[in-house]
């Protein structure tokens, strides 16, 4: 047994958690970035703030929405804890009490992905430079994933690291799934131009694996249900809830952890709403709502696990 | 190539160079490979050797955190790539000296928390003791295991100009820098392998073990395995990156006080799995502020009812409580009599020669020589009212002399060192710079001493101090034999 202190536990969870978050943000900055490209429209910044619930806290500090304060609000900005550079900050904060707990390999890689953070500008955040810094970052956040992988301990501490990763994880997904859909309009039962779906699948990594499945097709529903429930896909919220579920009863057969009501009576909740799913018309409005559901259930896993094993009772 | 060597025009002066010997005396043979090796590197390649090992630094993050409001900065502690070397016969009388110490020390502490025989048999004055604030009377006639108060001991070490080493102080509490001497060797293994190539280098990773083993040895009575930790003030200490190191070189948890419960006069910590014994703590706070209860009472740091744990002998503190007394540069003074005390043996290590001027003697000579001196309270820390004599000015040793005569007892003096120097990279030039040494005991139920120890250099032209918040930074430490 391994005596982890329930404080670091947390830290641990919050590593993963934060790093997954940083990975996220610029997935959907990329993707933002690309969709007003392509729009008649003109860009449209607003809706990355509607995502994260953002709007007061970005026009506390900016005078109007657009596209160069919002990336730098969401990219370099220290002040607005959703930033890229806070995360990254807070993750590497977390990994700072546990250095003794980590490999030596991640908290590296975090001090070189917080060193690069801190260095960056705003004239590095030109937009026809975002999505190559974009991919950068996604790309350092997929080898800190990648050394934790090859390096962690698999210990208790490996599932709280994971459960955090698989919770982000599932979280980000329905927020990106959510920003597309209302991209896309209310009117979605109408085939909408491949371009767009092809850009959302192509951020989370998922065009390949979508066209495996649907050769010919981009329906919206086949998109949302894709994201939402193939198990083979890396990302799909149902994948990382059924993750979850593995890790926590690790918890209770391989590391002795006792059984707690209170985490299993939230994660079934969670189970049986994605079970339970949009319906099987999908409206924008009513995914809105489900998405929305979920977020909440997903909160709740996040807090009875906090309750639970963070508290050191 | 470039025809000059890194270390070509090197001049030591009359210092004593570790690398290079004594001005105008014989080449010291146990450095003659490195002395090649520094020849044949042109001052570019040593400076591309240093900021690799910078870089390594960096992104290593083996910091020291210097907080604002806003956010931590770590700076690295400043890392010089030019060894410094000592002969195993060196080493002989540093690490016998060492032990020797740690061996009065525990004994002058079990001595003055029970009989006071050496206070009765007037060898170190009474109140120099008694009335020293960090005298713990809780303390008397408490045991603990092994009768080991020092677990942990760092004695910072000087040569002179003759290349005899000298004591200048030992820190009996919670010594730190152990963790650089551990590091600076991996970062030198990486960035300069081809220095040490062939030389049989005593090995430095062997501390967390023998530590760890330590720690255990002092374990309470009955404890079949017991479960250590490692007590941190947290994060926001700036010797942090050290706790962490050291709970990982140990395999231990490292802990803070809102980690750690006191049920019953026993400690456990909050785990995953609810509350786990603790038997052992290693803990790097102060006295002050490990039981609120006890001691300062707005500490948040500490454990309430760690110390009634502590004296029913169910958990045991390493460094034991009020250790501070013996580290004390008024007790330093009478050192080499504690030694002859309670070993019957003369100092292996000498301390540098200091005037006790609570004694008249003493005084007189500290008088007589005021402006060659450099005279230090005892009661303070941190080199707070120390006057360097030659470099004061002549009102300072005018208001010294003044204190001196009203209140002789709280003041020492002592010649100023010529500290020893090692060739050290300064921009971009290889020039002598000052070092001391800083050798690491670890005492369970026998005393063990890391092979080397800490080397801090000054790195500023001229300046005698090594400390990291003055401009000091570190050097690997070569024990060759």
């Amino acid at each position: 047994m391994d005596n982890l202190i329930a404080r670091f536990a947390s830290n641990i969870f919050w590593i993963g958690r934060y790093v997954e978050r940083a990975e996220n943000v610029a997935r959907i900055l990329d993707i933002n970035e690309t969709y007003a490209r392509e729009s008649e429209e003109g860009p449209d910044w607003q809706r990355v703030l509607d995502l994260h619930a953002d709007t007061d806290a970005y026009l506390a500090r900016y005078a109007a929405v657009d596209a160069a304060n919002v990336v730098a609000f969401y990219v370099i900005d220290r002040d607005n804890p959703s930033s890229i550079a806070s995360a990254i900050y807070t993750a590497r904060e977390n990994a700072r009490s546990v250095r003794h707990l980590i490999s030596t390999e991640m908290w590296t890689r975090l001090n070189i992905s917080h060193n690069r953070m801190a260095e960056l500008t705003r004239r590095d955040l030109r937009l026809d430079n975002l999505s190559r810094l974009c991919s950068e970052i996604k790309e350092a956040c997929q080898t800190f994933e990648g050394v934790a992988e090859g390096t962690f301990l698999r210990g208790e501490r490996w599932c709280f690291y994971q459960m955090g990763k698989y919770l982000e994880r599932a979280d980000q997904t329905t927020r990106i799934l959510d920003m597309s859909f209302e991209r896309a309009g209310k009117d979605i039962g109408v085939a909408m131009e491949a371009v767009h779906w092809n850009v959302l699948l192509r951020s989370v990594a998922g065009y390949h694996a979508y066209r495996s499945r649907h050769p010919a097709g981009s329906q919206p529903r086949d998109i949302a249900m894709f994201l939402l429930y193939d198990k083979e896909f890396p990302r799909a919220v149902a994948l990382c809830v059924e993750r979850l579920g593995t890790r926590l009863t690790e918890l209770e057969t391989l590391h002795g952890n006792r059984r707690h009501d209170s985490v299993e009576t939230a994660r079934r909740a969670l189970v049986f709403a994605l079970d339970t799913g949009p319906g099987s018309r999908i409206t924008q409005r009513r995914l809105h709502k489900f998405l929305d559901e979920l977020q909440v259930y997903l909160a709740n896993v996040s807090s009875a696990l906090a309750a639970t094993y963070f508290s050191g009772r | 190539m470039s025809n000059h060597s890194a270390v070509t025009g090197y001049e030591p002066g009359e210092f004593f160079c570790e690398i290079f010997g004594r001005a105008g005396g014989r080449r010291l043979g146990h450095t003659r490979r490195i002395r090649d090796r520094l020849a044949q590197l042109d001052i570019a390649q040593l400076r591309a050797r240093a900021r690799g090992a910078e870089r390594e630094l960096y992104n290593l993050g083996i910091t020291f955190t210097v907080y604002t409001d806003r956010e931590a900065i770590d700076r690295i502690l400043p890392f010089d790539v030019i060894p410094r070397v000592l002969s195993s016969k060196d080493w002989e009388i540093i690490e016998s000296g060492v032990k020797q110490r740690v061996a009065a020390l525990n004994s002058f502490l079990f001595d003055i928390y029970h009989g006071e025989k050496i206070l009765k048999d007037g060898v170190v004055p009474r109140e120099l003791v008694l009335g020293n604030a960090n005298y713990r009377p809780e303390m008397c006639g408490f045991d603990p295991p092994q009768g080991t108060y020092v677990h942990i001991c760092g004695i910072d070490i000087v040569r002179d100009e003759k290349g005899k080493f000298l004591v200048l102080e030992d820190n009996a509490r919670t010594p730190s820098g152990v963790s650089y001497v551990i590091e600076n060797r991996h970062l030198m293994m990486r960035a300069f392998p081809d220095l040490a190539e062939g030389m049989r280098i005593a090995d430095v990773d062997d501390y967390g073990r023998q530590l760890a083993g330590a720690l255990s040895a002092v374990a309470p009575t009955g404890v079949g395995s017991p479960n250590v930790v490692l007590m941190s003030p947290g994060a926001y200490n700036s010797a942090y990156f050290e706790h962490v190191f050291l709970a990982r070189e140990m395999g231990v948890p490292l802990v803070e006080g809102q980690d750690l419960v006191v049920e019953n006069h026993k400690v456990f910590m909050r785990t995953t799995h609810g509350l786990a014994p603790v038997h052992v703590i290693y803990r790097r706070i102060n006295d002050d502020f490990l039981d609120p209860k006890i001691f300062r009472p707005e500490s948040t740091l500490g454990v309430a009812g760690l110390f009634e744990a502590y004296l029913k002998g169910n958990v045991t503190l390493a460094n034991a409580i009020g250790t501070g007394v013996a580290d004390d540069k008024a007790v330093y003074a009478y050192m080499p009599r504690i030694i002859k005390y309670y070993l019957d043996q003369d100092p292996i290590l000498s301390n540098v020669p200091t005037n006790i001027c609570r004694e008249t003697a003493g005084l007189q000579k500290t008088l007589d020589h005021l402006g060659e001196l450099v005279t230090k309270p005892v009661g303070e820390a941190g080199g707070y009212g120390v006057v360097v004599g030659p470099s004061a000015s002549k009102r300072e040793l005018g208001e010294l002399r003044a204190k001196l005569i009203a209140d002789p007892n709280n003041y020492i003096s002592q010649p100023v060192i010529n500290l020893s120097v090692c060739p050290t990279l300064v921009g971009r030039a290889v020039e002598p710079r000052h070092v001391d040494l800083r050798p690491f005991a670890v005492t369970g139920d026998s005393t063990w001493v890391l092979p080397g120890g800490l080397t801090r250099v000054a790195l500023r032209r001229g300046s005698l101090v090594v400390n990291s918040s003055q401009g000091g930074g570190s050097k690997d430490t070569w024990v060759v034999g």
